[in-house]
């Protein structure tokens, strides 16, 4: 348990006296909850303990939720080196697990671990409580080991947030699902995402679309020629949002403060110089340089940002969902820059980007074939949620 | 060669909201160190800004009476630099889209023709903390009040229109008037409400050309800011006929040595737009509704002032440029008091009682009832002018009316002809000198024995009456 948790509780939510047992929820620490070390596994927060609950959080202790401890994490959540985000499910410990989805993070643990990991559509569950890095494109992601507690979390969770005024001034997303029938479902297959794949995996990708086909699914080939530019659009936004939102990490309010400063200035430098790690200090470095020397680069991503949306739209409208890869077998398993983790997202961070839901739907257990990602426009969540068991389903012969 | 200014202002206005601009803590930055904190303000992990509505109501109805154009989308940015009065590591500020654009002010220059000054944009941005530098010991120490963090300020950019000193007060003290009326602000100098930096370039008289400008801050009145900016139009009309170049910096007013000084640069960070602070977008009906939200302002005020009752222009000016002035001169009015007494009595006897007093018109136990109370006493003569003075006195220290102070104190004037007959042949009999001065032509002695007269009534004689009585006891002897 210790390689899997940072903390456990003295004893589990004692639970209402009749309520049946909700679902036993581990939380990555870059999720407030009151009174625990939720440090974002970073030394700018070490010793923190949170003084609310994120409103994910409460809400899922509204729900009946147990909460069996924090996992463990790298700085911020960024990546999945030092990450433990799926152990928990895949050990058994819990049946949720909620971590922050920066790039991609909790459909790459949920490959990792062989579960179900779930990107909700930004804007539908309230970021208060979140401690992230790039405000416009992280957002809480929920791993399982399969489609139903998903489903629950985001009943118990989405919705308008009057702690959140970044939510978009929109109506709770419709949940109630909806049937997915083979003979009249149209599956998306990115090419551009496809080419993006080495070799023998584009073509093992190629061959397990066979299946669906098999099951009654039109294929269609759809083109997003920027493709790779997601992920660059991703970067130099990302580390621009993530430096500000470091900005705070001053050891001048919470923090621990480095010792032997003269004033102020060095102050700042010792204890900002020692709350972060390397990957971090780089990244933050790289939202600095945009920031202060190439700040144009900056404008044009956001203004290339604005053409992948519509680019996306485009494409989630040919087809009733999206499948794409999920994960790089080219990137190298560990990261220790920001470019290692951007090859790792290469194929998840365009879901940041423009703020869609994704799933990651892992192969039946046993079998030797790529898990699909599913995605498609913004706020059609339980849809692709619906797909993905709907998929499940045949996969494992079912249906 | 003969210079002449090119003077831009930049002016940041707390408005006066309950709250903080992204939290509900009180906008109370007087209150104990850090009192008025909670993890927004302080930008805690997983907090997210709250727009407060009031303050973009009230910045909204400061823009309208600037006459500025509010935008129908407006954001935030981030204004990126690190220091320890700014929790976040950037202010948020509008840089990019600002929430109105235009407008201007109308002031008289130094000929008293009408000149416009215009407004470039109007944006809405937090404050930042204070820091305090003492010594611990021997060792420097700095410490941090994060109850200004969060504050509602709007910053108002005019254009480079302004040519003197004269401009630039006048266009303060219009802006004042004008956030007033608003309900917006104080805007105080002294109290640190309104807080000005000037830009200042010279040029030689008659050419357009823009030179490198210098930014002067740290005025803390508007007079302040006229001394500032004539300074530094010397000093730098004296380096350009030096030959010297003018680089760009800013310095600060020393009010003491009545003179500027370079300060150290101040960093310029970037501006980012933020990803969390919400986009502002105001409908037609919404700007209409807060547009007719604006009360009658000072200049159309003024005006009406001048046309119902009979003011001078300069006198309309006066009363309509506080609108609790104008607002107590037109209650006033309403009681039954004459426009000229009423403008007589506020700003002769009422304004400086309250001054001696350190009380505001606001706060006055002599409210505009109790007033017109005692100037009907007195224009129906039952006091003279002099009991009047010492009853106004007495309003302040009792909440009685002013008949009752009159009676309890013995106020009621004596216009009993008979009565001030017998008091005036006493006077006159032992001030028999001033009485033959007076024969003898020295009209200057007829004051003396006025006052000999109202001093042996203990002041309650009616004047009027003692004038009829003597001009007939004296002159039949001249």
């Amino acid at each position: 348990m210790e390689t899997i948790f940072a903390y456990l509780p003295p004893r589990t939510d004692p639970l209402a006296d009749g309520a049946p047992p909700g679902l036993r929820t581990a939380i990555q620490p870059c999720l407030s909850v009151a009174g625990w070390p939720t440090d974002a596994g970073a030394p700018a927060l070490a010793d923190y303990a949170a003084l609310e609950d994120a409103t994910v959080v409460s809400r899922l202790r509204q729900a009946g939720a147990t909460l069996v401890g924090l996992t463990r994490t790298g700085e911020f959540g960024f990546g999945l080196t030092g990450s433990q985000a799926g152990m928990a499910v895949r050990s058994g410990a819990a049946d949720l697990e909620l971590v922050v989805d920066l790039a991609g993070e909790s459909r790459l643990a949920a490959a990792r671990a062989g579960i179900w990991g779930f990107k909700p559509s930004w804007g539908t569950v309230s970021r208060f409580g979140v401690i992230g890095l790039i405000p416009s494109m992280e957002c809480c992601g929920i791993l399982a080991g399969d489609a139903p507690p998903i489903g629950e979390f985001l009943r118990a969770a989405a919705g308008p947030d009057e702690r959140d005024f970044s939510l978009p001034d929109e109506e709770a997303p419709d949940l109630s699902g909806g049937r997915v029938a083979a003979g009249e479902t149209t599956v998306g297959v990115v090419v551009e995402a496809l080419d993006a794949l080495p070799s023998p995996a584009r073509e093992a990708f190629r061959a397990s679309l066979a299946t669906l086909t098999a099951a009654g699914f039109a294929l269609r080939e759809v083109s997003l020629p920027d493709f790779p530019l997601f992920a660059l659009v991703h970067q130099i936004v990302g580390a621009v949002e993530a430096s500000s939102s470091a900005g705070r990490y001053d050891s001048v309010r919470y923090g621990r403060r480095s010792p032997g400063a003269k004033n102020w200035n060095e102050m700042y430098l010792l204890s900002r110089g020692a709350a972060f790690g390397t990957l971090l200090k780089s990244y933050l470095f790289q939202g600095a340089y945009f920031q202060f020397e190439a700040y144009e680069a900056y404008e044009n991503a956001c203004r290339i940002r604005a053409r992948l949306l519509a680019a996306m739209a485009a494409a989630t409208s040919q087809a009733d969902f999206l499948v794409l890869p999920a994960t790089n077998p080219a990137a190298p398993a560990k990261a220790a820059t920001p470019e290692d983790i951007y090859a790792q997202s290469r194929f998840t961070a365009f879901a940041n980007v423009t703020g869609q839901p994704a799933l990651y739907l892992p192969p039946p257990s046993g079998e030797d074939r790529p898990g699909w990602q599913l995605t498609g426009p913004r706020r059609s969540d339980a849809r692709l949620l619906a797909a993905g068991e709907h998929l499940r389903g045949i996969l494992q012969g079912g249906e | 060669m003969e210079f002449e200014a090119v003077i831009g202002l930049e002016i940041h206005i707390e408005l006066n909201c309950p709250t903080k601009m992204f939290c509900d803590c009180p906008n109370d930055p007087g209150a104990a160190p850090n009192a008025n904190t909670c993890p927004i303000c302080l930008w805690f992990p997983g907090a997210i800004p709250q727009f407060s509505q009031a303050a973009l109501e009230k910045a909204a109805l400061l823009c309208l009476a600037l006459g500025g154009e509010l935008q129908p989308r407006s954001a935030f940015d981030q204004k990126v630099y690190y220091y320890p009065d700014l929790p976040k590591g950037y202010q948020l500020s509008q840089a990019h889209h600002p929430l109105s654009r235009g407008g201007g002010i109308d002031i008289a220059d130094e000929d008293g023709a009408r000149k416009r000054l215009r407004i470039h944009h109007i944006h809405m941005e937090e404050d930042v903390a204070k820091l305090v530098h003492e010594l611990e010991g021997r060792t420097p120490i700095s410490l941090v009040d994060f109850n200004r963090a969060g504050a509602p300020l709007v910053e108002i950019v005019t254009e480079p229109d302004l040519r003197t000193p004269h401009h630039a007060m006048e266009f303060l003290k219009v802006l004042r008037t004008q956030g007033r009326y608003a309900g917006a602000s104080e805007c105080s100098m002294e109290n640190g409400t309104m807080r000005v930096d000037a830009n200042i370039s010279v040029r030689p008289r008659g050419t357009e050309q823009m030179n490198t400008k210098v930014e002067v801050k740290n005025m803390n009145s508007i007079r302040h800011v006229g001394d500032a900016i004539a300074y530094e139009i010397g000093r730098q009309s004296a380096a350009v006929q030096a030959g010297e170049a003018v680089v760009l910096h800013t310095r600060l007013w020393d009010p003491d040595k009545k003179a500027t000084f370079p300060m150290r640069a101040k960093f310029e960070g970037p501006c980012i737009p933020d990803p969390a602070a919400p986009v502002i977008e105001l409908s037609p009906a919404w700007i209409e509704t807060m547009r007719s939200r604006l009360p009658e302002m000072p200049a159309p005020r003024a005006e009406r002032f001048v046309s119902r009752y009979g003011l001078a222009g300069e006198e309309a000016t006066y009363l309509s440029a506080d609108p609790e002035l104008a607002a107590y001169f037109e209650a006033l009015i309403e009681a039954g008091i004459a426009p000229r007494t009423a403008m007589h009595w506020l700003t002769t006897q009422l304004a400086p009682a309250l001054k001696d007093r350190g009380r505001e018109l606001g706060n006055s136990p002599v409210t505009p009832r109790r007033l017109a109370a005692l100037l009907h006493l007195l224009s129906r003569d039952e006091i003279n002018a002099q009991a009047a003075r010492e009853v106004l006195a007495a309003l302040f220290e009792s909440d009685a009316d002013p008949e009752e102070i009159v009676r309890s104190r013995g106020f009621r004037q004596v216009s009993d002809r008979d009565a001030l007959g017998e008091l005036i042949d006493k006077v006159l009999e032992a001030n028999q000198t001033a009485v033959n001065d007076y024969r003898n032509g020295q009209d200057k002695a007829m004051g003396f024995i006025i006052g000999q007269v109202m001093q042996a009534s203990r002041g309650k004689a009616n004047p009027k009456i003692i004038r009829e009585i003597l001009a007939t006891k004296l002159t039949s002897g001249r």
